[in-house]
């Protein structure tokens, strides 16, 4: 794209006048001393009561400053007079803090700091995160027009301070390949690429970026990502883990994000469609986002016990995944760094707590038309006053074991379950059983739980949500539906802060806040704040996934190239100010997608039940229960990695070589490793070797025999179907190279097919195929 | 450690080799990687006794009352119901409140210079026993096998957290250049409750995670070469994908390419040597002897073998299941399972020890042999007899890197019902593992969700008086 090389030289040209040295001359409470008195101080001098040494708190003004008997461990303005300095530079072990078994000691230049913010007059901020979200204006930047919305101007800001200039553009073939993968997970047709590079319409990349937000392929890719962090899973977990069905709630994942259903109500019908006043099909099963929990089904368990600890999981999940907030750790004791009391953990915890499964599949609903569902419902109900009946009935009678003892009413009730238990099969074997959350009413009281165990209640709790975050107005009913509501309140600092940063991450393989689930004190600071406050604004206007989506990949900061620049390595090795784009291994299901793409295997079906591809023999060698695995030899063969039925006691092993969990807790981001087992996989696994083997025939199909040159051009055909961009001499050299000496290495009787496996073989190995460039 | 600073140190590419459990031979790929190999020196903080643990887990929970623990009491007070004092306060899995205590089902001898008591089920390990350090006194949490195997293995009973072997590789590295350092074993009649959460990485880096081998078939899944792939084929495969994506890292510039090129010479090299590692046939005919190992068929002998094989391979953690030995009674009874069990063990148990001594490997290697909890004094009814999982009391075996040979450490009351004495909790026995491999268990931490994670959470206290 010429005109962004012309931007970027004229960039260069103008230079940058400020020097790149960045030195903090007034001290932060946020980045500088919170971070220091959280390290060294909190554990005992913190929000935890129960830990809390010397009635000491050094996370809050009034006590730091109270008069202790003549002196006050802080005197703000006054350094001098403050008693923590004389502690922290104690040279006698007894004296000096943090006590020696406690970890290492301040350093001067933590003293320095120290003493700078108390001269300065030792104001104690709260943490950023819970701070109301600002309204920032983006800053205006003489970039000589390289940014294209506000994203650009906030990065251009902070590049220019550093003395950075952003990497040019990104060539077009790398950009419509980047694009594929980041909103569909698919590969670029050659066609696609060739017809991208050629428009020369001025909107040429928005088109594209619009016609992928629309391509139903689009709910695949982001619904997955979503789906991580439901810890989808085939299977009940544990160690039977015997299968259950989910499917429907990943069909309703995929169908919100394709509709671009609004974050708030998408977060609404998730954590409590049940609640709705007339809930809906879609609404309910919807809540199988907490019903995702493992089931423990081994001979002996306790249900309370389980029940417990899914409740638990239900509330760290929601913590972590709307709020990036670590509140599990207050199940034991109140937090040791955020401001969340272990009686909030229970108020929180009594949200969850009063829904009716019990380490149970149950309840279940239907996923039909009205009509079938209704006449399900009663056949169920119908169902189980007969039972109870039949049971009732039963033991008075059933002395002997002589049959015609039984009453005629009870041979007719028996017969008339059978009949209807029939009539229910029959609805169930064309309609799927969605796992749904039902409220129990009346509900379940909540205590607080001494060291987090279950078996030992302490006092009574209610419902209700964090001191430290907003309060909502009084309402009749707080419960799940409250709850989420709260979540999604405008004035609350952190659900959409967290979801922006979570989107950013995907496309750029990290957050502005890195620590993306953990937006607390231990957590790393935002690296752009008022870009993160911009975009979570941005996005309370309408919560809409796609239009946020659409402005971060149309932004000049996403379009950069991925090169490495020497110059960064230094000053910035993590690509932290964004001066260039990621690049980024693709995941496991990406892995699979990519491959049945550039083989043209690929089955397009969107949603329905998991399927059964092929995977190495010996998979199940070390789990308890043997399982089925009737591999998939029709079209299901080939469908999306996203849809592989996952057992979580024994994943798929392209699966777990490419990072995947095994979803027993939520997963917010994923690994990103690089092992020889990765490379064992994709070389010598069965379902990717038939895929080479497909892609050979594709190229074989497409480039005639009696071509001139046919082998130069199979071989930049097949090269282009794989990177979207055309080889280089030098390349196709070493790949020309190769396919001679396979020729000779198969030997004449070899036939083209296994010939040009080889090579599509070596292709779907490099690093590029499975890299997001 | 800033949590930047730790976030680079798990992310970054350079991890496969830094800190990995697939640790690249330093000299091998060195050349090849240039100044990207940063091999992690193992940094002990305390003098490690041991460089490898070879952990033979009995899946299921053997019976202590049967095999180690004798209570000529029990046996006198058999079909009468426990004393109540005894029960307060405990929950059990089956157990309905009206069961009898249960006499041992098996005559007790005296063996060894150390006086080791033992039942004649095990009739191979009396003539170790002097090598060997019983742990009477063990106790756990839960009572579910899939939690309390997590909970020995993981310091957790929720599935998610890192296993031992896990950490051991992140804490240390592994001397293993052509292997990964972690690798799970299995035999017995099925696979482990909790499967493979049981040597997961959790939060660890996966590279950390143990690698199953099979012990039929290939060992590593997809470790075959596709038809047509000869050595030599796979060998112009792996250069062929080396030089392209060299020919790539020369105008990208990104570092990651480089792990991926040594990760596939590495695959390579696996798929070399994996083969001759798992031929058990290149050992004399004495050694397959003594562990009762028959090369090519699937058994506890062959895995044990195999252990020994892999350590002197550099392999830093094998970790073994045996499974089945859940004796509930009826058809998985103490009288006619469990002896069914013991002998599929006990004599390549003995060998393992023999063997390691013979290679004088013994004083470096640690083996720990024992189930997640142990069973009841209690009866439960079925016939013929068994017993319901037992949290309270059971007992397990170390011997050898640093482990005072020789000696029983615990006891329990006259009944066997709970320890009275020297109690060894799960927490304890992991921080004594680690210890014997130099590993302060306080200081082996993780940052994970704004919390500092150890497998010994915030428990642990090195159990001395084991130690040599």
């Amino acid at each position: 794209m010429p005109d962004d090389m012309n931007r970027y030289f004229l960039l260069a040209t103008i230079g940058f006048g400020v020097s790149s040295a960045c030195v903090a001359e007034t001290v932060d409470f946020s980045s500088d001393v919170k971070p220091l008195l959280a390290q060294h101080c909190w554990k005992c001098h913190g929000p935890d009561e129960s830990s809390r040494e010397a009635d000491l708190r050094l996370d809050d003004f009034s006590s730091v400053t109270a008069d202790r008997g003549g002196y006050a461990v802080l005197v703000p303005g006054v350094a001098a007079e403050s008693t923590i300095l004389d502690r922290v530079r104690a040279h006698d072990e007894d004296e000096r803090m943090p006590p020696t078994a406690a970890g290492r000691g301040l350093n001067e230049e933590e003293i320095r700091t120290l003493e700078a913010w108390i001269n300065a007059g030792a104001t104690f901020q709260q943490h950023w995160s819970f701070e109301p979200i600002r309204n920032p204006v983006p800053p205006l930047v003489a970039d000589a027009g390289w940014s294209r919305n506000a994203i650009d101007r906030f990065v251009f800001a902070r590049l220019l301070k550093l003395g950075l200039a952003p990497s040019p553009s990104a060539e077009r073939a790398t950009l419509i390949r980047r694009l594929y993968l980041d909103l569909l997970g698919l590969l670029p047709s050659p066609e696609a690429v060739a017809g991208f590079q050629r428009d020369d319409s001025s909107d040429a990349y928005e088109s594209l970026v619009d016609s992928l937000l629309a391509n139903p392929h689009f709910g695949e890719r982001w619904g997955r990502y979503w789906l991580d962090q439901a810890r989808y899973a085939d299977s009940n977990g544990y160690t039977i883990d015997g299968p259950r069905v989910m499917w429907p709630y990943r069909n309703w994942v995929i169908d919100a994000f394709n509709r671009d259903q609004p974050f708030d109500m998408f977060t609404t019908q998730q954590l409590a469609g049940d609640l709705s006043p007339a809930p809906t099909l879609p609404e309910l099963v919807a809540t199988g986002f907490h019903r995702n929990t493992l089931i423990n089904t081994e001979g002996g368990v306790k249900a309370d016990q389980f029940r417990d600890e899914q409740v638990k999981d239900r509330v760290d999940t929601t913590g972590v995944v709307w709020m990036g907030l670590t509140v599990g750790c207050a199940k034991c004791h109140s937090h040791k760094y955020d401001p969340i009391q272990q009686d909030e953990y229970y108020a929180l915890y009594a949200f969850f707590n009063s829904t009716q499964d019990n380490n149970s599949v149950e309840p279940i609903e239907l996923v039909a038309e009205a009509e079938s569902r209704q006449r399900w419902r009663d056949l169920q109900r119908r169902i189980q006053e007969l039972k109870e009946r039949i049971d009732e009935a039963t033991p008075k009678l059933a002395t002997d074991g002589d049959e015609s003892a039984e009453s005629t009413e009870l041979q007719q009730w028996k017969s008339e379950l059978s009949s209807l238990e029939s009539a229910r099969d029959e609805l169930e074997d064309g309609h799927p059983l969605a796992m749904v959350l039902r409220e129990l009413r009346p509900a379940r009281q909540t205590h607080v739980q001494v060291r987090g165990d279950f078996l030992r209640p302490e006092a009574l709790v209610t419902a209700g949500t964090p001191q430290a975050l907003p309060t909502m107005l009084p309402s009749k009913e707080y419960d799940r539906r409250f709850f989420a509501n709260w979540l999604m309140d405008k004035d609350h600092p952190l659900t959409a802060r967290v979801r922006v940063n979570r989107i950013w991450m995907r496309l750029w393989g990290r957050g502005l806040v890195e620590t993306e689930n953990d937006f607390g004190v231990q957590g790393s600071l935002p690296s752009h704040p008022l870009l993160l406050d911009w975009l979570a604004r941005d996005f309370q206007r309408d919560w809409s996934t796609k239009r946020l989506i659409r402005l971060i990949v149309t932004s000049s900061t996403y379009r950069q190239s991925s090169q490495w620049r020497a110059e960064l390595a230094g000053v910035d090795p993590q690509n932290r100010w964004l001066s260039r784009q990621s690049r980024l291994r693709v995941e496991a299901e990406i892995v699979r997608d990519l491959a049945l793409s550039a083989s043209q295997l690929l089955t397009n079906t969107l949603g329905g039940p998991s399927v059964y591809p092929p995977q190495p023999d010996g998979v199940y060698a070390f789990t308890q229960v043997q399982r089925e695995w009737p591999t998939d030899t029709g079209a299901d063969r080939y469908r999306r990695g996203m849809y592989t039925f996952f057992f979580r006691s024994a994943p798929h092993p392209l699966m777990t070589t490419f990072d995947v969990p095994k979803f027993n807790q939520t997963c917010t981001c994923r690994d990103r490793s690089n092992t020889p087992l990765q490379s064992l996989t994709v070389a010598n696994d069965e379902a990717l070797f038939e895929m080479a083997t497909g892609l050979a025939e594709r190229v074989l199909r497409e480039i005639p025999t009696d071509q001139i040159d046919a082998d130069s051009h199979r071989l930049q055909r097949l090269f282009k179907i794989c990177m979207a961009r055309s080889m280089d001499t030098m390349e196709a050299e070493r790949l020309h190279d190769y396919l001679v000496a396979e020729q000779i290495r198969l030997g004449p009787q070899a036939t083209k097919r296994s010939v040009w496996t080889s090579i599509a073989r070596v292709v779907m190995n490099l690093d590029e195929f499975i890299t997001r460039e | 450690m800033n949590q930047q600073l730790r976030h680079l140190q798990a992310s970054t590419r350079r991890a496969f080799l830094a800190q990995s459990g697939i640790n690249v031979g330093a000299l091998g790929l060195a050349s090849l990687l240039g100044d990207e190999v940063t091999a992690r020196v193992p940094t002990p903080t305390s003098r490690p006794r041991a460089k490898a643990i070879i952990y033979l887990f009995m899946a299921g929970g053997p019976s202590q009352l049967e095999l180690f623990d004798q209570k000529p009491l029990l046996g006198k007070m058999s079909g009468e119901k426990p004393p109540q004092s005894f029960l307060e306060g405990k929950r059990f899995a089956f157990l309905t409140g009206e069961e009898r205590l249960l006499g041992p089902r098996r005559p007790f001898g005296i063996y060894g210079d150390s006086g080791a008591v033992l039942s004649n089920l095990l009739p191979h390990l009396r003539n170790v026993v002097d090598d060997l350090c019983f742990l009477k006194g063990m106790t756990t949490d839960v009572f579910n096998h899939g939690p309390a195997k997590l909970f020995l293995q993981t310091g957790s009973p929720q599935p998610g957290r890192p296993s031992m072997g896990s950490w051991i590789t992140y804490g240390l590295g592994s001397e293993a250049h052509n292997l990964p350092g972690f690798v799970v074993l299995q035999s017995g009649p099925r696979g482990p409750r909790a499967g493979s959460a049981l040597w997961a990485s959790g939060f660890l880096p996966t590279t950390h995670q143990g690698v199953p081998f099979r012990s039929e078939g290939d060992a590593i899944l997809n470790l075959r070469s596709p038809k047509h792939y000869d050595r030599e084929g796979q060998r112009a495969f792996t250069d062929v994908v080396a030089d392209l994506n060299q020919q790539r890292h020369d105008v990208i510039g990104d570092p990651e390419i480089r792990t991926r090129i040594a990760a596939y010479e590495m695959a390579y090299r696996m798929q070399i040597s994996a083969p001759e590692l798992m031929d058990l046939s290149s050992e004399s005919q004495a050694v397959l002897d003594m562990y009762g190992a028959e090369p090519g068929k699937a058994s506890f002998a062959n895995n044990a073998l195999m252990a020994r094989r892999l350590v002197q391979r550099g392999v830093r953690f094998v970790q073994l299941y045996h499974t089945s030995w859940d004796q509930h009674g009826a058809k998985q009874s103490l009288e006619e399972e469990l002896p069914l069990r013991c002998k599929q063990v006990d004599q390549a148990s003995a060998a393992l020890i023999k063997d390691l001594k013979q290679h004088g490997m013994l004083d470096e290697t640690l083996v720990v042999w024992g189930g997640e909890f142990g069973r009841t004094p209690m009866g439960q009814q079925n016939e013929p007899s068994g017993r319901d999982h037992h949290v309270d009391a059971f007992t397990l075996w170390l011997a050898g890197g640093g482990i005072k040979p020789g000696i029983t450490y615990g006891q329990t009351d006259d009944l066997g019902l709970s320890v009275v004495d020297q109690q060894v909790h799960v927490h304890d026995l992991q921080a004594t593992l680690l210890h014997l491999m130099g590993i302060d268990h306080t200081q082996l931490t993780y940052r994970f969700q704004g919390r500092d994670f150890r497998l010994t959470d915030v428990h642990g206290t090195i159990v001395k008086d084991i130690l040599a």
